[in-house]
Parts: C-alpha cells; sequence; structure tokens
C-alpha cells in the first residue's frame, strides 16, 4: 500500500473539527444492553475510548462483541444505556458519519460497479473530501481502478473496504476484523497505512481474531465474554492478571529447588509466578551455587492468548 | 439520492437478467396486446388493453424489479454498506428505487402512446395519470414489502408470482367482465378500483362522479402498500 498522505488532499484540522472538546472521549459507552428476545448479547457494557487511542475490542465467538459494535457504529439500536460518538448518538448519521469511517466485517459491495465506481459512491455519500486516486493508492489497488467488483479476489475486496473506510481521512476508523482473508504483505501495509492515519491523530476501534495484532498495536484492550468485559486495560495490565511460566528439567539427583514447581510432561518442572525476572534469577543464583544444570531452561512472559484462553476455565457470569 | 441512483442505473444496465425483466418482457409483451388489439377489444375494450398494458408495465418492470433488486441489495450488504454513510434511509431507498420507476414511468408512457397513435387517444388523460400514478405507488410499496419477505434475489422469482398475477388476473377479471358482477369484490381486489379507473379514463363515457368514487379504494391500497412495506422491509439479511 502506497503513502496515506500525498497532499492532493488536505488533512482535516482535528482540533477545529472538534469544537475545542478534545479532552472529551469520542466513544463513550454507559451501562449498554443489547438484547434479542430473551437472549442479552451485550449486559451492562460500559467503556470510554480516548481520542487518538488504538482500542481493541476482542473477546470469544458469540461474546457480543459484533452487537456492541454495531451499536457504536449507528447499525443497530441500544436495548438500554447510551453510546456516544463524538457527543452524538451514532444513529444520527448527518452529525457522526461524515467522522467515522467504517470497515466492515463483510464487504458488500455492489458486484457490477467497478473499483473506482465503488469508492467514489461510498467517497461522496459519507461526505468527505478527497480523491479515488489518493485512496486506491494507499490500498494499492490502482491497477485495479477500472475491474468489477465482482473479478476482485478476497483480500483486494478487504482492500477495497479500507480504501472506502479511510477515504477522506476519517477521525474515527471502525476496523471490523480488517486482516482476515489478507496476505503477509498486504497486513503489513494496512497496518502501515494505520499507523500513518493514528499520526494524524485518527482514533481506532478494532476487532480481530489475530491476537498478536491487537497485542502489538492497541492502547487498551475490551476483552469480551458472555455480553460483557472479562477484562479491560493495556496489554500489560491484562497479561499482568495472569503468571508468566519459568520450565526446565532437572538432572536426575539434583536437589529440589527453593521455589513452589509443578510436574510437566516428560519431568518437566514450571515455576508459575507474577514476578518473572525475580523468581528467574532466583533460581538460576540457586542452580548456580549448587552447580545444577537446568536442561531445557525456558522462561515465557504471558501473552494475550493465555489470558484469552484463560477464558475458557473461568466460570460463567449470571 | 442522485448519487445512489446513478450507481443503481449503472448497475441495471450492465444487469443482463434485470435488463431483461425490467426491459424486454414488458415491452415484448404489450408489443402483443397492442398488435392483437382488436381482438383483445372484442372481448373488452381499449380501455381494458390499457389497464392490462398499465398492470404489465407495473408488475414486472417496477414490482419484480424493486423486489428482485432490494433483496439482492440487501443480501449481499450493499445495504449496511450505503447505511455506513451519512446517507439517510429514504435517501437510501429513493435512490435505488428511482431508477427502476423512472424506467417504469417512461415505459408506460411510451408504450401508451405508441397504443394511443394506433387506437385513439384517451378520453380522460389527467384521470388516467392519476390512476398510473397511483398504481405505480402501490405497486413500490408493495415492492419494498415484498422485499422484506424475500431472502435472495434467486427467492424473488418466487415471491412475486403471487402478487404480478393476482393484478394482472383482476386486470383482466374486470376489464373483461365489467364491474355489474361482484362490484365491491373486484373494486376492493389490489388494482380493482384502479383497472376501473384506467378503463374510464380511456374509453370515456363515466359519469365522473362514478370514477372518483374509485379513487378511494384506489388510495386505500396504497395507503395499505406503504403500511406493509413499513412494517415488513429489512435492512438486513435474516441472521
Amino acid at each position: 500500500m502506497g503513502p496515506l498522505t500525498d497532499g492532493s488532499a488536505a488533512a482535516p484540522d482535528r482540533g477545529l473539527l472538534d469544537g475545542g472538546t478534545s479532552s472529551r472521549p469520542v466513544i463513550e459507552v454507559e451501562a449498554l444492553n443489547v438484547t434479542y428476545g430473551d437472549f442479552r448479547a451485550v449486559k451492562d457494557l460500559s467503556f470510554q475510548v480516548r481520542r487518538g487511542e488504538l482500542y481493541a475490542l476482542l473477546g470469544t465467538n458469540g461474546a457480543g462483541k459484533t452487537s456492541a459494535l454495531e451499536v457504536i457504529e449507528g447499525h443497530r439500536r441500544a436495548s438500554s444505556g447510551t453510546v456516544r460518538v463524538f457527543g452524538k448518538s451514532p444513529t444520527d448519521r448527518a452529525a457522526v458519519r461524515p467522522r467515522m469511517g467504517i470497515m466492515l466485517q463483510e464487504s458488500g459491495f455492489a458486484a457490477d460497479l467497478t473499483v473506482a465506481e465503488s469508492v467514489r459512491l461510498i467517497g461522496r455519500l459519507t461526505g468527505r473530501s478527497d480523491t479515488v486516486k489518493r485512496v486506491l493508492g494507499v490500498v494499492d489497488l490502482t491497477s485495479k481502478t477500472n475491474t468489477r467488483v465482482a473479478q476482485l479476489s478476497g483480500g483486494e475486496k478487504r482492500r477495497l473496504d479500507f480504501a472506502t473506510a479511510v477515504f477522506g481521512r476519517p477521525e474515527l476508523i471502525i476496523l471490523d476484523e480488517p486482516t482476515t482473508g489478507l496476505d503477509i504483505q498486504s497486513r503489513d501495509a494496512l497496518w502501515e497505512a494505520v499507523d500513518q492515519l493514528r499520526e494524524d491523530g485518527s482514533t481506532v476501534i478494532l476487532t480481530t481474531h489475530y491476537l498478536e495484532e491487537a497485542q502489538q498495536r492497541a492502547d487498551r484492550i475490551g476483552l469480551m465474554h458472555q455480553g460483557t468485559f472479562w477484562h479491560q486495560g493495556t496489554v500489560a495490565e491484562l497479561t499482568r492478571t495472569l503468571p508468566a511460566s519459568i520450565q526446565f528439567t532437572l538432572p536426575v539427583g539434583a536437589p529440589a529447588p527453593p521455589l513452589d514447581t509443578t510436574p510437566a510432561d516428560e519431568g518437566a518442572q514450571i515455576i508459575e509466578t507474577y514476578e518473572l525476572q525475580r523468581e528467574l534469577k532466583r533460581l538460576l543464583d540457586w542452580a548456580e551455587v549448587n552447580g545444577v544444570e537446568l536442561v531445557d531452561l525456558s522462561a515465557a512472559p504471558t501473552r494475550l492468548d493465555d489470558v484469552f484462553r484463560a477464558i475458557d476455565t473461568a466460570p460463567e457470569h449470571s | 439520492m442522485l448519487t445512489i441512483a446513478h450507481s443503481e442505473l449503472i448497475q441495471i444496465f450492465r444487469d443482463r437478467s434485470a435488463l431483461i425483466t425490467s426491459l424486454i418482457m414488458p415491452v415484448a409483451a404489450s408489443a402483443f396486446f397492442i398488435y392483437y388489439r382488436d381482438g383483445f377489444a372484442r372481448i373488452g375494450s381499449l380501455g381494458y388493453i390499457a389497464a392490462v398494458l398499465v398492470f404489465t408495465i407495473a408488475a414486472f418492470s417496477l414490482y419484480a424489479t424493486v423486489v428482485t433488486t432490494l433483496a439482492a441489495r440487501r443480501q449481499n450488504l450493499f445495504l449496511k454498506r450505503l447505511r455506513s454513510t451519512a446517507a439517510t434511509d429514504p435517501a437510501i431507498l429513493s435512490g435505488l428505487v428511482l431508477p427502476v420507476s423512472v424506467i417504469a414511468l417512461v415505459q408506460v408512457g411510451l408504450i401508451l402512446v405508441a397504443f394511443s397513435v394506433v387506437s385513439g387517444a384517451p378520453a380522460n388523460i389527467p384521470l388516467l395519470l392519476v390512476a398510473i400514478a397511483a398504481t405505480f405507488v402501490m405497486m413500490l410499496a408493495l415492492g419494498m414489502a415484498t422485499a422484506g419477505l424475500t431472502n435472495s434475489s434467486e427467492r424473488a422469482q418466487i415471491t412475486t408470482l403471487p402478487l404480478s398475477l393476482v393484478t394482472i388476473a383482476v386486470a383482466n377479471w374486470v376489464g373483461i367482465t365489467g364491474t355489474e358482477s361482484f362490484t365491491v369484490l373486484k373494486r376492493l381486489l389490489p388494482g380493482g378500483s384502479a383497472t376501473e379507473l384506467v378503463i374510464h379514463s380511456w374509453n370515456g363515457g363515466a359519469p365522473i362522479g362514478d370514477s372518483l368514487l374509485l379513487v378511494a379504494p384506489t388510495l386505500a391500497w396504497v395507503a395499505v402498500a406503504i403500511v406493509l412495506a413499513a412494517r415488513l422491509f429489512r435492512w438486513e439479511p435474516r441472521r
């Protein structure tokens, strides 16, 4: 994908657009509930997304993140609670949509329109100004300008989707599983474009099944389970909720280490700790003093995957 | 609205099946009725032929195409895409149905002009325009309602059949047998009173009071169709 800024369309002055209220969160969700008949898809969800932040809304399948996101996008009405985007109701399209770009989970383009016609159509309807040429350059689809959407590959359709979302450099971009179906080069290029937008001051809300993307990119993460937050915070705050692990195998006849261990497969032992550095040093010091070789020693910090997996073992929310 | 209408027009002209359904089939059927007008006039009247022409265009060019278009656009999430922009729902719907409606209006205009050239002009053009306008609004709204019950463009071939056939059958029944018998039933059926209005406007001779009386059930069907459209139309596929 090409550079996001080429001077062909001026980036909006965020301060002016905001009317001088830049301290107000871009998204405010308060006690949001979404119900389908008797089923509560979202339960009392509350969070805020600050200006310039990349907020990842993650969760297990059926956790309620799509329902929550649809309310934020203005595609669905809340059963109860309030959602404000730029201080307005997200269903107030005239007020909100010119400032918000949405990349849907599924394409939703007219098969018989060309790539350029699709971008032009959606671009004009957003109320933002930009050029088709620049936007197609961003997603590296310039060579497909006159190709009908029906003839695009799945990855190209995702890039077209991203192109319409970033048309006119919106202040808020909602990316619903943006990299699904993209090859690694296209993924890298998409994130490069997102980084550029964030440098320009855009706020991003993201859902993804690729946890490493959220771990690398998100300023904060809302981890949903059964309709509400399981955890919310920075990656460090989330991973801090679970212990890191040190794994090793002791040679036959070695003394027991001075730390609580649990046995693992093939004679290995595991130490689970919230203080990885201190405990690892303590183990290494002990091994040196006692002349013990710690076979296959490894120390792993807690990853987002571990936090995610811990949901499965958690008791059900009432 | 015009931006959406422009893109919709492009899509109609690039979609061969839509072109055949909305342009070629109704024109071919109309040409058949006009060519054999003497035979049809004997079993009904010239007004009957005019009514059949109006309902053929309204059923195939307008109603069936609206259902197919809206179901297809919803199925592939194009409606959701449009609703992700700053465009309002009325603007989106208007933009989507405007090209189809204009094409159908132009068709019915040209076909009735051709019919009047070979068989004589209608007796009451304003009344004819009222009847056509009411019929088109009713079929447009019924198209939106039927689209709400239609999951895909393929299913539209089935879901549009009942109403298309009923309205054309009613036009034929009223046109051939008149309204001396089963008067109330014929006038309360969808398109019944509108058919009678077209016949009166084309043939002439009916007291204006009788014709105005027919406007009430015609407009009542328009109202019913609009209420059904508001209740049944869906923007997103069923989950």
